[in-house]
């Protein structure tokens, strides 16, 4: 991490004061009913939206609900796609049996799978959790497999010629080696994780903020869907940022995070 | 028992097949290659640039499995790579992750040594190799000179019996490149082991090595094999000694003949 400049606090000012002009712009548009208030509510209602809903608590439930199908999701798809990632890589036999059929998920919209999972695990949590592991799990794979493969066979000899056996090699060497890849892999994942998410609770109902913002929706409750995009937004950066820190966390070996 | 060589290369032939999985005819990197290195001493391979010289060490070594032909070692037969030959790349090969306390620290753990024993050795050996201070640096933040350095220590570190070296100065520049060598044969001196140093610069294996083979252009063998006899203490003044410059022109020109070849011949 850098440590900020003058010009860097000028440009963050900056910034801010862009987004604050953006604010208001929706604001008085809605106010001074340039548009209408039922398309674009003023901000200053949704807030308070929020604000009420959170002091009810309806917001954290639906904020959790979200955020734990969306982390159980990703988190077993990266469990499978890391380990099925590096055995690709290193063993011909796995490369072979799994490279066409990831060859064909990969660029398959996986939200198209929605009915048959619905029809297959009913419309609760293990359905959503699943077609949330199974969009996180191709991009997390592909970019596991791709960066191990790529590791040089120098530190590998180094390691062995140190006195490492052939499975020490792939915990203590390999995987360290390819994890900056594996982390851009997760990185990738994640918002895609969020995205299925958001909208298996739409499809499916079952609360979470997709599901609140399709209620409100049906109840014509403008304020309530346009709060839902504002949750939506801060939950995303908040996780997307998180994964952002633990990178720069578990890289610090790495150039990438060197400050001159 | 031990034996009365340190690594003894009878009939190695070695191939690198071209197609992927086919058993057609392959580039012809080593043909019938034998020599004797002694015991504690510092051998260089020079040759021209795709003459096996690289190939010889890593079966050496035991990265790549010998096709025909023995190597063998004080150990026995050379199966795979081991702790008693261990390895400096040209390009470092550290450990990005690890500090450089860490990697001097990699092969001694994997000795199963008590992990307060592990730190003392590989303290001493970054003293050993003049990099004291940096202990908790990581690779990435050291100049390739210290890099060097630290790859040096990680493998003296585990005490091999043979030191393998692939144009370990091969990436730094000129200035650092000559202290290094002047170092190396310093702490050879403190630590004698058995060293292969594969060089394709002629002054640097006569200033370094005890004796030097030349290799043929490809199919690489061992076309002649000389003795430097410049002592065992090599400084500034070895580059002035009349002996050091003879035999550079001299080795320079059995090298420039296999270059030559490899020129015309090489496809």
């Amino acid at each position: 991490m850098s440590p900020y400049s003058a010009s860097d606090y000028r440009d963050q000012l900056l910034q801010t004061l862009v987004l604050a002009g953006l604010a208001s712009l929706w604001e008085v548009s809605s106010r001074a009913g340039w548009v209408h208030p039922f398309l674009l509510p003023p901000l200053s209602d949704v807030l308070v939206r929020l604000f009420t809903d959170m002091q009810s608590g309806a917001v954290f439930v639906d904020l959790g609900l979200t955020l734990y199908r969306a982390l159980t999701g990703f988190m077993i798809a990266a469990m499978l796609a890391v380990p099925l990632g590096l055995l690709m890589a290193r063993r011909r036999g796995v490369q072979w049996f799994f490279d066409p059929l990831i060859s064909i998920g990969f660029p398959m919209p996986k939200i198209a799978f929605v009915p048959i999972f619905i029809l297959w695990f009913d419309i609760y949590d293990t359905s959503k959790v699943i077609m949330i592991t199974f969009s996180c799990f191709f991009p997390i794979v592909t970019a596991t497999y791709s960066g191990t493969s790529q590791i040089d066979k120098w530190p590998l000899w180094s390691a062995r010629s140190l006195g490492a056996t052939e499975s020490q090699l792939l915990r203590e060497i390999i995987l360290p080696l390819a994890s900056p890849a594996i982390l851009t892999g997760l990185q990738i994942a994640l918002p895609v994780g969020m995205i299925t998410t958001i909208v298996t609770e739409m499809l499916m109902g079952g609360s979470g903020v997709g599901g609140a913002m399709i209620a409100a929706g049906r109840f014509a409750d403008s304020v309530g869907v346009f709060a839902g995009i504002i949750e939506i937004a801060i939950l995303g950066m908040v996780v997307i940022r998180g994964l952002d820190w633990l990178r720069a966390r578990m890289l610090v070996w790495h150039p990438e995070n060197r400050s001159y | 028992m031990t034996a009365d060589f340190g690594i003894k290369i009878e009939g190695v032939s070695h191939a690198y097949s071209s197609g992927q999985g086919q058993r057609a005819a392959g580039t012809l990197a080593l043909k019938q290659t034998d020599l004797v290195i002694h015991n504690h001493e510092f051998h260089a391979l020079l040759g021209p640039s795709g003459c096996g010289k690289s190939t010889l060490l890593y079966l050496i070594g035991g990265f790549i499995p010998v096709q025909t032909g023995s190597i063998s070692t004080q150990k026995g037969p050379v199966t795979a790579p081991g702790p008693d030959r261990s390895i400096v790349f040209q390009n470092f090969a550290l450990f990005p992750w690890k500090t450089v306390l860490e990697n001097v620290m990699y092969g001694l753990q994997k000795k199963g040594l008590p992990d307060a024993e592990c730190r003392d050795i590989a303290q001493a050996h970054i003293k050993l190799v003049q990099l004291s201070g940096f202990e908790q640096a990581y690779p990435s933040q050291l100049s390739g000179g210290m890099q060097q350095r630290a790859a040096i220590a990680r493998t003296l570190a585990v005490d091999p019996d043979i030191l393998l070296m692939d144009e370990p100065f091969g990436a730094l520049d000129a200035q650092t490149r000559r202290v290094m060598q002047e170092e190396l044969r310093m702490i050879w001196k403190r630590r004698p082991k058995t060293v292969v140093f594969v060089t394709h610069d002629v002054h640097e294996a006569v200033f370094l090595a005890d004796r030097i083979s030349i290799m043929s252009a490809r199919p690489g063998r061992i076309e002649h094999q000389i003795e430097t006899g410049l002592g065992l203490e090599r400084d500034e003044s070895t580059l002035t000694d009349r002996r050091f410059v003879e035999l550079g022109e001299q080795i320079w020109r059995l090298v420039r003949e296999q270059a030559v070849l490899a020129s015309r011949g090489g496809l």
